[in-house]
């Protein structure tokens, strides 16, 4: 207080006002900060102590250097963990901003009903990841709904891509023919398509009953997911197959959410410059590349850093699965230092901690260098 | 000239209406892109609530018309949960009630003719509780079968199951729950009262060494004494078999399971009533993590758990939360940038596995591996106060600058003056709070030790860890759909300001 403060110069009661704000302030903070500095600062310290020594939980920790990091890193388990928390957060953060960037540009749209949709949509982001992950295991079993639905494709097959083959040809007789006189038909207009889909449909139903097209007789498909399979690059396991399912859940779970976010940096973006677009005469596509995503960059910057920090922790999925998939096929960085923390016996809880502070520092610096290199100047 | 012009405006009404058609097929294709996108997001979860209804959630392939939502089978449910238990709600089998189930057998020409075998099997659930032998109705029920009429090849036949009273007393009809028997038999009264129970005839006398403790029964109380009429059931499971060529075409429910080429038929049970046919695997949620000693259910004491923890968080959220973002927002001192960028802000970006040591050693000395324990370690969220302090930052200081000279101190100010116009910031916040605490699965996990303490989400991934295992996903899916309908109702109620909340902090931050 009293050493470069600029009160100090200032009248008494001046002074011992300030004094006065600095203690009620200090007191309104006082539960946030008590509570964060023993559960949180205390606990940070801890951690990095026992990461420099040979403590199990059951004796008294004395320090043995970087050991403990060493034998985190030849630890077969911890790389296979790092690589596949790496891996895992970097798919579903680029998947999850994707997906939710679109639906959020699908969604800004002023049509009746938007507010159900919206609703609609939401429901996997509210619910717990136990109760998700739960349902997709059950959707996810050798002869669960997904195989279930991949067999009904397979058996639809000839009528789906029949169908998708008159669609296609039909529309571009149609928009040639619109062309030939003089309207300015683009190749998917919305009208032609309705009235393309509608024949491909009739010919479809007319060549199924006629027989000569029919559904294929298919074996159902029986792919088991949670076992030990591996999408490998050469040599190198990259991404297990009970990942991408898992992958696909949080994606699944956490576009909604997202997405809202995108939505409302949709909505203060200014019309005006869709006008400007449109005098220019910018496709759909070039406006959404050239207006919609640069504006959209601080809320993209927050997307990403949420997505990051958020997958990097992924634990509670592996948790839940548990028994059900091979352990190297989900372990992470968070249920690596779960696990090693609450090992039968005496637990290498030292090995723990340099593995949570591993994590950490990931995390860190991958804020730090996305805050760094990918912020536009405008947004700060 | 007049017909250019004339040419000319009806091309331009022309391309009018060629524009206008566009705008509808777009609308169209949007709902189209819609609807698709919510049968993806909303279709798991419908699939599973519909599933955790069946008796056989892994059926492949899966049905979406099933016996248990069709009006038909569910009043057959209710029906002989009237005839065995005299409720069609939770169905049952009790002394002295009789049940009649129909069953279809086609036998062609060159088949056998005899009419089905008809048995009672014995039920054992599976369960996180040691729960004590349960007696079984198959043990006292009586099965007569008859053939009632015939059509062509099918034959109808009844089978009655009926369960005779042990005792031949009557009088009032009370409900009891046995207790540790000494050289007498004893049950304990709903009012809590322990008394002796007579067993008076050569029927009664020969179950006596059968009955376990904990054991519903039924007494009939007459003369002061109380007589034995039989130990109460929820479930008659029953089994049909037919003659290889034969087969059951129809019955009164369909089959639970079919087995050996269709020739035999399993009923998990005759005497369902709308909860033990419908809601089958979510009163099983409840009933087998029962602790037969103390009446209390594991499942409900998770869902208590979560409610608690839930609450409690919510509660020291409003409270500390909005005074420490107030302190933030308003209150120039030393040292603010430091506790916003290292409390706040860092303290997010920090995964929790780094805390996790020390704060179950903690915790563990404290001996707090409870929900108070759980309860301290997220005591004053760092979201929540980041939300409240850019909501502060928000509000004209006019107000407490009035309050200023009236003469309140800044705690006065605070309370009086701001907490009660923080109603949006502060809805959105318990939401969160809410959500964040009842979805919350690592801390319980690690803090939590004792089955009885658990929170929903570690309950569930224990359930999944015992059921998951032998494919039982019934139970999963109807803890799974259970333990999600309280968030879902938050937020049918408080949706505006679920969707408030994400933007906001997403376009401010």
């Amino acid at each position: 207080m009293t050493i470069t403060n600029p009160t100090a110069k200032r009248p008494k009661a001046a002074r011992s006002k300030q004094s006065q704000t600095t203690t009620t302030a200090l007191l309104f903070l006082a539960p946030f900060l008590i509570t964060t500095l023993i559960f949180f600062f205390y606990a940070f310290a801890r951690a990095i102590y026992y990461s420099f020594t040979d403590f199990n939980l059951f004796n008294t920790p004395k320090l043995i250097g970087i050991k403990p990091y060493m034998d985190v890193l030849a630890d077969p388990s911890f790389r296979r963990a790092l690589a596949n928390s790496l891996i895992f957060a970097i798919v579903t953060t680029t998947l999850q901003t994707v997906f939710s960037l679109l639906m959020a540009v699908a969604l800004n749209n002023k049509i009746r009903g938007m507010a159900f949709f919206r609703s609609a949509w939401y429901m996997p982001s509210i619910t717990s990841s136990v109760v998700i992950t739960l349902i997709f295991l059950w959707l996810f079993q050798r002869r669960g709904i997904a195989n279930y639905l991949i067999t009904q494709w397979q058996a639809y097959q000839p009528l789906i891509l029949t169908f998708l083959g008159v669609l296609i040809v039909v529309q571009i007789a149609q928009v040639l023919w619109e062309r030939s006189r003089k309207l300015p038909a683009g190749w998917i207009d919305p009208a032609l398509a309705a009235v393309s889909a509608l024949i491909a449909l009739v010919v479809v139903f007319i060549l199924n009953s006629t027989g000569i097209i029919g559904l294929r007789e298919v074996a159902p498909y029986d792919y088991q997911y949670f076992a030990d399979k591996w999408i490998s690059i050469g040599n190198v396991r990259v991404l297990s197959i009970p990942l991408l399912v898992i992958i696909i859940q949080n994606t699944f779970t956490t576009v909604p959410t997202l997405m809202l976010f995108f939505l409302a940096g949709l909505q203060s973006i200014p019309g005006s410059l869709y006008e400007a677009a449109d005098i220019d005469g910018a496709t759909p596509y070039q406006k959404l590349m050239n207006v919609t995503v640069p504006m959209l960059r601080p809320v993209t910057f927050y997307v990403v850093t949420v997505g990051l920090i958020g997958t990097m922790q992924m634990f509670d999925q592996v948790a839940v699965i548990g028994s059900a998939a091979p352990q190297d096929t989900l372990i992470t960085l968070a249920f690596y230092v779960y696990t090693n923390t609450f090992k039968n016996g005496a637990a290498p809880v030292n090995m723990a901690s340099a593995a949570a502070i591993v994590l950490a520092l990931i995390i860190l610096s991958m804020v730090f260098v996305q805050r760094k290199f990918f912020v536009a100047p405008e947004a700060n | 000239m007049t017909a250019i012009q004339a040419e000319r405006r009806a091309a331009a009404s022309n391309h009018d209406a060629w524009l206008s058609r566009r705008r509808w097929a777009r609308a169209g294709w949007l709902y189209v892109f819609m609807l698709v996108m919510s049968f993806f997001f909303l279709g798991p979860f419908l699939m599973g609530l519909l599933s955790s209804m069946k008796d056989n959630p892994n059926e492949y392939p899966p049905k979406v018309i099933i016996p248990q939502l069709t009006a038909q089978y569910v009043s057959r449910a209710y029906n002989l949960g009237v005839q065995g238990g005299n409720s069609g709600w939770n169905g049952g089998l009790t002394p002295g009630r009789e049940v009649t189930f129909d069953v279809s057998v086609r036998s062609p020409a060159d088949a056998p003719k005899d009419a089905p075998v008809v048995s009672l099997f014995p039920y054992q659930p599976v369960s996180l509780v040691a729960i004590a032998k349960q007696a079984q109705a198959k043990d006292y029920a009586k099965l007569s079968t008859v053939q009632v009429s015939q059509s062509g090849e099918t034959k109808v036949y009844r089978t009655t199951v009926s369960y005779p009273s042990l005792t031949a007393q009557t009088g009032e009809v009370i409900r009891a729950k046995l207790v540790t028997p000494d050289s007498d038999v004893k049950a304990q009264l709903p009012g809590g009262e322990i008394v002796k129970v007579t067993l008076d005839t050569p029927a009664a006398q020969a179950k006596q060494y059968e009955l376990s403790e904990t054991q519903r029964v039924e007494l009939v109380k007459a003369g002061g004494n109380y007589y034995l009429r039989g130990p109460l059931f929820e479930r008659t499971p029953m089994q049909v078999d037919v003659q290889r060529g034969q087969s059951i075409v129809n019955s009164t429910l369909p089959p639970s399971d079919k087995q050996n080429f269709d020739r035999s038929f399993a009923f998990r049970n005759v005497t369902p009533g709308i909860l033990g046919y419908t809601f089958n695997n979510y009163r099983r949620a409840f009933n087998e993590t029962m602790d037969p000693k103390s009446g209390r259910s594991l499942f409900f004491s998770w869902v208590l758990n979560s409610f608690l923890y839930a609450f409690l968080r919510v509660a020291a959220a409003v409270v500390f939360c909005s005074l420490a973002g107030y302190a933030l927002a308003r209150f120039d001192f030393p040292g603010k940038n430091l506790i916003f960028l290292g409390a706040v802000l860092f303290v997010q970006m920090v995964p929790s596995q780094v805390n996790l040591v020390s704060n179950y050693v903690l915790l563990k000395d404290l001996h707090l591996l409870n929900i108070w324990g759980l309860w301290l370690n997220g005591f004053v969220a760092a979201g929540g106060v980041f939300l409240m302090k850019q909501f502060f930052e928000g509000m004209p200081k006019e107000l407490e600058e009035s309050a200023s000279i009236d003469g309140a101190g800044p705690f006065t100010t605070f309370w009086k003056v701001m907490l009660p116009q923080a109603g949006p910031a502060l809805i959105a916040l318990a939401i969160t709070q809410f959500q964040g605490a009842w979805n919350d699965f690592f801390w319980p996990l690690v803090l939590l030790r004792q089955n009885t303490d658990f929170t929903l989400t570690v309950g569930l991934s224990s359930f999944s860890q015992l059921y998951g295992g032998q494919g039982d996903y019934g139970l999963i899916l109807a803890g799974a759909i259970l333990s999600a309908i309280p968030v879902i109702i938050v937020f049918i109620i408080f949706q505006r300001y679920f969707v408030d909340t994400g933007s906001d902090s997403a376009v401010k931050g």
